[in-house]
């Protein structure tokens, strides 16, 4: 395990893996524009068969998609069962009080596809991109704001010293939490103010490790001559390749016919 | 005269306690004057509260005396045109290995200071792969930091320093939360980077085990210099120590018991296969 | 005596199943009585602190058997309330603090243990004693505004007002200074001395601890490489040099001259002793 595990990035090294992180962020801000705009019938089942082939080029197994999808089944279901009762239209049949309309039913499986694509698209893109590389990607793309007074560099700052801390913040909870077991504190106790109470045993710790890990490390950041600038190695090891550009291209094209066909 | 040295001269430092009324002023260094040359061995002693950490903060400008003056190669640390040259120029490893290591990935960590600089991408690539290789971290270059052992985490601490190239090494208490591989090892290191580098090395610590290879040592107590001189003599001074709570190495308490009883050993003798030798050579007499 | 911990055949693996496997204990055996002082040294990594966790009930046995004063932790119920009898100290207990004073802090064990007021009281200034603090004039002081020193006795505090039977400490000395050291090393004889509290205790370093346990465990990667009585151990040099574990110096010293067919005596156990020895070996050469 080299990398952070925040997220559900899977390790690999598929085509789409290899892609860069900006690639992928684009991609998947296009495709969900796409949809957004024109949701004809062809038009979802083009881009879902589509990201049913990015999935299997990207060698992460069906069954952790399927595992995944399990979490929101609710509003899948939810959606299509509001959208087919409250939609106005050509009655199909009745159920009590509700009416089922032709419409409602083409509106409800609609938006249950648009929101599959939407959910599937983030789920790959965190699936293949490591961490870093997003933080990477997203400072990248981000930058051009810095022109319109943004600090960017900070947040992305901010990000990197997330990134390298969470681990280390749960490991210094896991042992404070056995030290304060150790001392009898009740974590599952069917009390919940005992169960408060335990858990303030590991807060409070834990927030005055992080406010002396705070001046520490601005003490070591200073000392490494820190002004604010921003942090170029990672982003440089950024390119693109011919297979981004083209990547990319098609996406676009696949918009403009999206938005040209809705008319 | 004064171009390859840090010199503290009549440096005070006070801070200011409370905030009602009370004009409380704690003095953490008192008229301190020393010079620390280029390529020297030193070992800064103290106890806590003996303005220790006070004096390394100041040797990099990160704090600012009362009064007097540091001056770092001819650079005041009190100018603010020379703070980054100053820094470059004196490096500083500190007691947690955690907490100062900046960013999620060795590599970055490492180019994390040569960056701040504003060098060229060919150059900090170029000096991530020597400074890797100085410490022995080469195949841990994508890693994350938390993922190494306290000992390697500090080896990259040093690698993050060296990388910029700096003439002195300020060690603060350093070893004092590894296990005794990584404190050898740490040793080790700063005994090379010393001989073979001649980059000065500063070490602060309240461990008198740590330091039989310094030069000179100097020791703090309560804001002031102690005791100032080489470690066989200071090591031989116990009563002096012990007043204000310390104690030699194992080695020199034996080396300074044989001496009482009038049987000399060797100034050069620093380890126990040499004090063995020396021991039976007094024997065969 | 009777034995008030037993490990038999304990083997340990974290996320046993998954990718990130990893057995942190093999085959551990060993028998430890009451009123004795173990000592469990190695290097990072080596079990250290997996191996005690079992003793508190924090971790139970993949395989094997661990029975603390007499009982079997796989019975999950007695496990729970272990910690009542078996205190355990973690490595840098100064930053578990969290109470408002030291009264509360060392009371928070003992509130948990069900106590009234006047033994809860009884047990807070008992303990604070025992770490060289004066109650009347610390219980109130915030635990924040304290050195590190202090904070660490404050901590231990804590766990010995729980008056367990057995205690164990997982590096008590691990960045003090000398006066805190000594501190923590006087605070050990006294309860060696008490005779009937048992007490382990981890330290990377024989040096701590050499002098004041009856037993010493030694774990390399997993495996317990030694357990036995303190001289035993003195003699085995590959397997110190192997797991890096280093005699204080005027034992090593000692030690050599002995190989060297010298005639001292090599059951000194201070300096003083040692450099007696020395005097008299070399005044004798004199003659």
């Amino acid at each position: 395990m080299k990398d952070v595990m925040v997220g559900r990035y899977i390790i690999g090294n598929s085509m789409i893996h290899r892609l860069d992180p900006r690639t992928k962020l684009i991609s998947c801000t296009l495709i969900i524009t796409a949809v957004l705009i024109n949701y004809r019938w062809y038009f979802l089942l083009f881009y879902t068969l589509l990201i049913t082939i990015a999935i299997f080029l990207s060698g992460i197994k069906p069954k952790i998609i399927f595992r995944s999808l399990r979490k929101i089944w609710y509003l899948l279901l939810l959606t299509f069962v509001f959208q087919t009762i409250l939609t106005v239209g050509e009655p199909l049949m009745h159920l009590g009080s509700l009416t089922v309309t032709r419409q409602g039913i083409a509106l409800g499986t609609g938006t249950v596809f648009r929101l599959l694509i939407f959910y599937l698209c983030s789920s790959l893109l965190i699936m293949t991109t490591s961490t870093i590389k997003l933080a990477a990607g997203i400072e990248s793309l981000l930058t051009p704001l810095t022109y319109f007074k943004i600090p960017v560099h900070h947040f992305s700052m901010i990000i990197s010293t997330s990134l390298r801390f969470i681990p280390t913040f749960i490991e210094e909870a896991n042992i404070i939490t056995n030290a304060q077991k150790s001392r009898g504190a009740q974590f599952d106790s069917p009390n919940i103010i005992t169960r408060i109470k335990s858990n303030i045993a590991i807060i409070i710790p834990l927030l005055a490790a992080s406010l002396q890990r705070a001046e520490d490390l601005a003490m070591a950041m200073e000392s490494r001559c820190y002004t604010g600038h921003p942090n170029q190695t990672r982003i440089s090891k950024l390119n693109y390749y011919k297979k981004d550009v083209v990547l990319i291209g098609f996406m676009l094209a696949l918009l403009f016919a999206g938005v040209s066909f809705s008319f | 005269m004064t171009d390859h040295c840090i010199e503290l001269v009549n440096v005070t430092k006070t801070y200011r306690n409370g905030s009602d009324a009370g004009n409380n002023e704690k003095i953490a260094l008192n008229d301190i004057t020393l010079t620390i040359h280029e390529g020297e061995y030193i070992g800064l002693i103290g106890m806590n509260g003996s303005g220790k950490s006070t004096l390394a903060r100041l040797l990099n400008g990160l704090i600012k005396p009362t009064t007097g003056k540091v001056n770092v190669n001819g650079m005041d640390t009190r100018s603010p045109k020379h703070l980054m040259e100053i820094r470059r120029i004196v490096g500083m490893v500190f007691q947690n290995p955690d907490n100062q290591i900046v960013c999620p990935v060795v590599e970055e960590e490492i180019a994390f200071g040569p960056e701040n600089l504003g060098l060229a991408s060919d150059e900090i690539k170029r000096r991530i792969d020597w400074a890797l290789q100085i410490v022995g971290l080469e195949e841990l270059r994508d890693h994350a930091p938390h993922l190494l052992s306290g000992g390697q985490k500090q080896k990259l601490a040093i690698a993050s320093v060296l990388v910029m190239l700096p003439n002195y090494l300020i060690m603060d208490e350093p070893s004092s939360m590894l296990d005794p591989l990584g404190r050898q090892e740490l040793l080790e290191h700063l005994r090379i980077l010393n001989n073979q580098k001649g980059i000065a090395i500063i070490f602060i610590s309240h461990n008198l085990e740590d330091l039989i290879q310094a030069d000179r040592l100097v020791v703090l107590d309560k804001g002031s210099i102690y005791l100032q001189g080489i470690p066989r003599e200071v090591f031989a001074d116990e009563a002096k120590l012990a007043a204000i709570g310390l104690e030699p190495p194992g080695l020199y308490r034996l080396i300074n018991k044989l001496g009482k009883d009038g049987y000399d050993i060797d100034d050069h003798i620093k380890t126990v296969p040499e004090l063995v030798e020396a021991i039976c050579h007094l024997s065969l007499r | 005596m009777s034995s008030i911990i037993e490990i038999k055949d304990l083997n340990f693996t974290y996320q046993p199943g998954s990718p990130y496997q990893r057995q942190a204990l093999k085959n551990i055996n060993f028998i430890l009585n009451q009123g004795e002082f173990l000592g469990i040294v190695g290097s990072n990594g080596s079990g250290k602190s997996t191996l005690v966790q079992h003793l508190n009930g924090l971790l139970s046995p993949t395989s094997g058997e661990v029975i603390v004063c007499g009982v079997d932790t796989a019975n999950n119920e007695f496990r729970n309330q272990l910690w009542k009898q078996a205190g355990l100290v973690f490595q840098y207990p100064e930053q578990q603090l969290f109470e408002a004073t030291i009264y509360e802090e060392v009371a928070y064990g003992p509130k948990n243990l069900g106590l009234s007021e006047l033994d809860m009281r009884n047990r807070v200034y008992d303990a604070l004693e025992k770490v060289g603090l004066i109650p009347r004039e610390t219980q109130h002081l915030a635990p924040i505004t304290l050195s590190g020193g202090m904070r660490r006795r404050v901590a231990i505090a804590g766990i010995l007002a729980l008056q367990p039977k057995l205690i164990i400490m997982d590096e008590p000395m691990a960045g003090l200074d000398s006066i805190g050291r000594n501190l923590m090393l006087d605070l050990m004889k006294d309860r060696k001395q008490k005779g009937n509290e048992t007490t382990v205790m981890i330290s990377h370093s024989l040096k701590d601890i050499w002098a004041l346990a009856d037993k010493i465990a030694v774990l390399d990667k997993g495996s317990l490489v030694f357990y036995g009585e303190v001289e035993k151990l003195l003699g085995k040099t590959e397997l110190l040099t192997k797991c890096h574990l280093e005699l204080p110096d005027y034992l090593q010293v000692v030690y050599s001259l002995a190989a060297r067919g010298l005639k001292v005596n090599t059951t000194i156990r201070s300096i003083e002793e040692a450099s007696s020895e020395i005097i008299k070996l070399l005044q004798e050469a004199e003659l």
